[in-house]
């Protein structure tokens, strides 16, 4: 039965939305201050090295008021989410193509970019490794400490080797995965100023602010009172944002000059300043029972991390999790690493992990259903998880699994939806399904606490405080939703105040899925909480007055609780359930609550030239609950849009560490003619544990794309793509055996 | 050099570089950041302006070709608080996420609907092609400039 709401199911306008068609919300590079400098930054140009750096040149170019490099940095010059392994500046050894090595500030923006180049900066060049299945050999140059292996993660279940014996099919591949962008639309910026008791503060696009001004902090020497970080409008994320980019550079020019500092990335430097997503090399094999029971798993995993650690632990960590689908297998082996080398630095990117495995899942599972002549829809179905399953690492799925529902839902929908125009000479269609399954949260027993509070204003509104960043995808607007619905008060009373560190609780990094139900949960208790005050103090105010008021507006309750002084607020914190795995078998419960998906596709291929359309795509995604259905449309259109161009497009292309394509005009997105006619059918399946039910989607709507288009690809040509992106020559050779012509 | 141009529907009078782009007048010297800059190459599209009817990137324009236009950005389509049609069918329609694509992209359907008042769903998805957008995948923003167009 479906509870009363009044405003979460709804479908309101965004809160930000008035802002955004205006062209008044202020984006980083929007900000104009007084007395405002300009900073430039010179980033290493080979991919391993001993630099010297000799910036007295610069110095003395005229209008130059600084060059900072490593011996600049007040504090610990380095930052990094997992460990610290990324320097402020380079204090001598290089590790990849475009580390930072100096920034320059000056009156103008144009001054900074011509002196930058007198910079001089001496290369001496080390051994370098670019591949990780090479970086893992015991002679390959090492990047950080004894081993370039920073990470294994070990999933065991039952007996793989007895189990494959029994096994009546088993299919075997290996796959790969391309290097690509985040390519979010605002390129990195900033502003930094000082206030005047000393406190720097950081106008940036930042998806986690509490941990940017601890790393500010602690690269700074300062204590983290003295930074406050306050996040700007933020021109797209996907993880891209998760890293520190502008933020220490500027805080340490804006602290030396007590003057604003600005520094804007050009969309060149915004492709060498953050995160890519790890490419994965994905050798997997699957067996099952001839009735299609699937049987047993064996998978290695091998991503590349790129010169720094950044997320790379907790990626391949989700990869190894997510490696089964959502499927019951009860013998499981798998390993997943993390291996350092002088490409780019690797890092989260919506998906986190669990992106690259269903590329080889989705694409086993219907290599199985073909060699068994069962139908791809049933042999899902007959081992997809339902609530009461167990996952690979023994984790019960309590609720919340409306999967087979996802199946039948897109199946179905696919099945009797099909271009109708007639097929031209040389063109081949087909249509393909996928399932996913994505983990929310930090996961692994690591603490995921949101934090929120609650207050009645003078204005009879209520002000609701979270540090959870609105990237775009509408967390401002679903936030406010809830609180709404807990406090039992129209949407446009409540005031949720999300961008300034000074005012907020931490509520944890926007991503992970995890802002919706965490953050989420964490504005439900704080505004129950308060709520019930409300009614308590009401009915104090009502009494006092011998119960003849029948409504006290909140305005009037605010002006009776400050004449009694007292303050009408509540705090709450929320911490998602999760456990640290087994280190040798990987078991445990890592994360929760799971979310759900099944795609449907139809593609056209050209036979000749391997060009692919997808016609059509039906996206049947489980959402708990949908807080707000079309944001959650939003979120599903915008996620098969980048699978999609993941798919059959975009890479980055790497020669020793250096990417070719750092434009847009070399590195392609989707554009409007691009896209195919998205249809989405939202799944509800309430989670007890969530926001009247609502579970986080940002990353899962992205996952079934690329297996759904790998299968549809199949469909129509025979041809199995393991290689992304599956561009023409790509399909050209699986279709007719050619070798690949060189990029 | 001298420059004098309309910029929603007020002429100015600035002193500018030889070489700055119309982009940078109106965001640095007018001080209109409605209009971004996301590659700087006429890829992206987030600099669209109408100059005399048409859209272009502002960030390929000189400043000396824009003499003597009439330029109109994002801030000249709101009318006495009121906001355009598009304006409000973006919102209605959920076309918006990071924003960052928004205001160019309104303004590319915007030139459309000015030449072109009842355009089909092609002639739509053309005339924004050159405007890209990471977040939302374009149905919505789709959807938006159908609706307004039929107002």
């Amino acid at each position: 039965m479906k509870p009363m709401l009044n405003t979460v199911g709804k479908s309101a306008f965004r809160v930000d939305a008035r802002e955004k068609v205006t062209g008044k919300a202020l984006y980083p590079s929007d900000i104009v201050m007084d007395g405002m400098v300009y900073g430039c930054t010179l980033r290493s140009e080979k991919p391993s090295a001993e630099i010297t750096v000799d910036k007295s040149a610069a110095l003395a170019y005229p209008g130059v008021l600084a060059v900072l490099t490593a011996e600049d940095v007040p504090g610990a010059n380095h930052h990094g989410v997992l460990f610290k392994d990324h320097e402020v500046f380079s204090s001598g050894r290089i590790r990849s193509i475009g580390e930072p090595v100096a920034f320059v500030v000056a009156e103008t923006a144009a001054i900074a970019r011509q002196a930058v180049k007198l910079v001089k900066v001496e290369y001496k060049i080390l051994p370098a490794v670019f591949d990780p299945r090479e970086a893992m050999q015991s002679d390959a140059p090492l990047l950080h400490g004894d081993s370039n292996i920073l990470y294994h993660y070990k999933l065991r279940r039952g007996d793989v080797e007895k189990a494959f014996e029994v096994c009546d099919v088993i299919v075997e591949n290996h796959y790969e995965t391309s290097m690509v962008d985040h390519a979010f639309l605002q390129p990195e910026a900033g502003v930094a100023y000082m206030e005047e008791d000393g406190t720097v503060v950081i106008l940036v696009a930042t998806q986690y602010p509490h941990f940017d001004r601890e790393e500010i902090a602690e690269a700074l020497g300062l204590s983290q009172e003295k930074v406050r970080v306050i996040t700007t409008a933020v021109g797209g994320a996907f993880g891209g944002r998760e890293d520190i980019t502008v933020q220490i550079h500027l805080a340490m020019a804006a602290m030396k000059l007590m003057r604003p500092v600005k520094t804007v990335y050009t969309r060149e430097e915004s492709f060498l300043a953050h995160s890519k997503r790890h490419p994965m090399y994905i050798k997997c094999r699957t067996g099952a029972k001839k009735d299609g029971t699937l049987y047993a798993m064996e998978a290695e995993i091998i991503g590349d991390a790129g010169a720094h650690a950044s997320w790379a632990i907790n990626i391949l960590r989700k990869a190894g999790v997510h490696m089964t689908g959502p499927y019951v297998i009860p013998n499981v082996k798998v390993d997943s690493y993390a291996v350092y080398t002088n490409n780019p630095f690797t890092g989260a990117m919506r998906g986190f992990g669990a992106a690259q495995v269903p590329i080889a899942y989705e694409q086993q599972m219907d290599e199985i259903a073909r060699k068994l002549n069962i139908n791809p829809l049933e042999l899902r179905l007959k081992n997809c998880f339902r609530a009461g399953s167990l996952t690979a690492t023994g984790q019960l799925l309590e609720e919340s699994v409306p999967l087979e529902r996802t199946l039948r839902a897109a199946a179905q929908a696919i099945s009797r939806s099909g271009e109708e125009a007639p097929l031209k000479a040389g063109k081949k269609r087909g249509k393909g399904i996928a399932a996913i399954f994505y983990g929310t949260g930090y996961g692994n027993g690591f603490p995921d606490v949101s934090r929120a509070a609650a207050e009645l204003t003078e204005e009879g509104k209520v002000r609701v405080f979270a540090g959870a960043t609105e990237v775009g995808q509408g967390a401002k607007t679903v936030l406010s939703q809830i609180a709404a619905e807990a406090l039992e008060v129209s949407l446009s009373d409540v005031v949720l105040v999300c961008e300034d560190t000074r005012l907020t609780p931490d509520s944890g990094t926007a991503a992970a899925s995890r802002q919706t139900y965490n953050t989420g949960n964490g504005i439900r208790i704080a505004c129950e909480k308060l709520r019930i005050e409300l009614q308590a103090f009401t009915a104090e105010v009502s009494e006092a007055q011998g119960n003849l008021l029948k409504h006290i507006s909140l305005k009037d309750l605010y002006q009776a609780a400050i004449a009694k002084g007292r303050l009408l607020r509540s705090e709450a914190a929320f911490t998602a359930r999760t456990s640290r795995m087994d280190d040798e078998t990987g078991q445990g419960a890592p994360y929760w609550p799971y979310t759900f998906a099944a795609y449907g596709v139809e593609v056209e291929v050209d036979i000749e030239t391997g060009k692919t359309d997808v016609l059509k795509a039906v996206c049947a995604q489980d959402v708990g609950r949908a807080v707000n259905p079309v944001l959650v449309e939003g979120q599903i259109e915008g996620g098969f849009a980048m699978g999609m161009s993941w798919t059959l497009h975009e890479e980055l292309g790497l020669e020793e560490g250096r990417i070719k394509n750092r434009n847009f005009s070399k590195y392609i997105i989707p554009t409007a003619l691009d896209m195919p006619e998205i249809e989405s059918i939202i799944v509800e399946d309430p989670e007890t544990s969530a926001p009247y039910g609502a579970k986080g989607i940002g990353e899962p709507v992205m996952l079934a794309a690329m297996p759904a288009i790998l299968n549809a690809i199949c469909d129509a040509t025979g041809a199995r793509i393991t290689r992304l992106p599956a561009s023409p020559q790509e399909i050209v050779k699986a279709m007719y055996g050619k070798e690949r012509k060189a990029l | 050099m001298l420059l004098e141009l309309h910029v929603n529907e007020r002429l100015h009078s600035l002193e500018v570089p030889d070489d700055m782009r119309l982009l940078d007048v109106l965001r640095e010297k007018l001080g209109l950041t409605g209009t971004k800059e996301g590659c700087g190459e006429g890829e992206c599209g987030a600099c669209t302006v109408i100059m005399d009817g048409l859209a272009v990137n502002a960030c390929l324009v000189l400043a000396a070709q824009a003499r003597d236009k009439h330029i109109l950005t994002i801030e000249g389509l709101e009318k006495n608080n009121e906001l355009d049609q598009l304006q409000q069918s973006f919102i209605k329609n959920g076309a918006v996420q990071c924003g960052f694509c928004t205001p160019g992209m309104i303004m590319s359907a915007k030139a459309l609907l000015m030449r072109n008042p009842h355009p089909n769903e092609a002639e739509i998805r053309n005339a924004i092609a050159g405007n890209l957008c990471r977040c939302t995948g374009y149905a919505k923003i789709v959807e938006a400039i159908k609706e307004a167009a039929e107002q």
